[in-house]
């Protein structure tokens, strides 16, 4: 899973049959300097390439979420999806201590 | 696998169920020098890695869907093992 902020949503009016009414974000994920500023957002997108999400937890433009990549995405569903990122949590706290030998 | 160092937790309400109870730490990827190497990534623990410890991070999805107990579960990093770290008694 990786921590990553919100930026937009994507709708689509014709999807696979599996994807129909799904709902999906825009996600720049965050870099080792984003941790730092916590939930906050951080002041501009990070260098990581965006990606768009499938959410159904709700998740909204703004907020920090964390989503997991690849293979294991499409494991929630019932049917064969093609899905390679899924939003897994919506983030409330994020505590980080970077290690400064 | 990726050697790593735990440099955090994240805390979350609204997730996947099977995340439920589960720590979620974050691991920051590190070379043999300790010095960071790409982005850090979000793992479960089962072992209770402390901050700054260094572990062992799988990124096998089949592994982690089955120490979660749930064959529908998107996870995939898990805390695999805690390095052993010679300066500690």
């Amino acid at each position: 899973m990786r921590l990553g902020t919100v930026i937009g949503r994507v709708t689509l009016s014709v999807a696979v049959g599996s994807l129909q009414g799904a709902r999906w974000l825009i996600v720049s994920p965050f870099n080792r300097e984003h941790f730092q500023n916590g939930t906050q957002t951080p002041a501009g997108m990070s260098n990581e390439p965006s990606l768009v999400v499938y959410d159904n937890l709700g998740g909204s433009v703004g907020q920090t979420i964390g989503f997991v990549e690849g293979r294991e995405a499409a494991c929630p569903f019932e049917s064969p999806t093609p899905i390679d990122a899924i939003n897994a949590a919506l983030v409330d706290e994020i505590f980080y201590t970077p290690f400064n030998p | 696998m990726l050697l790593a160092r735990v440099e955090g937790n994240v805390v979350a309400t609204r997730k996947h169920p099977s995340f439920e109870g589960w720590r979620l730490v974050i691991c920051q990827p590190i070379d043999k020098e300790g010095a960071a190497e790409g982005v850090p990534q979000v793992a479960i623990d089962a072992y209770g890695a402390g901050l700054h410890q260094r572990v062992v991070i799988s990124s096998d999805g089949a592994a982690a869907r089955k120490a979660v107990g749930d064959e529908k579960s998107p996870a995939r990093w898990m805390v695999v093992g805690v390095v052993d770290d010679p300066n500690e008694s």
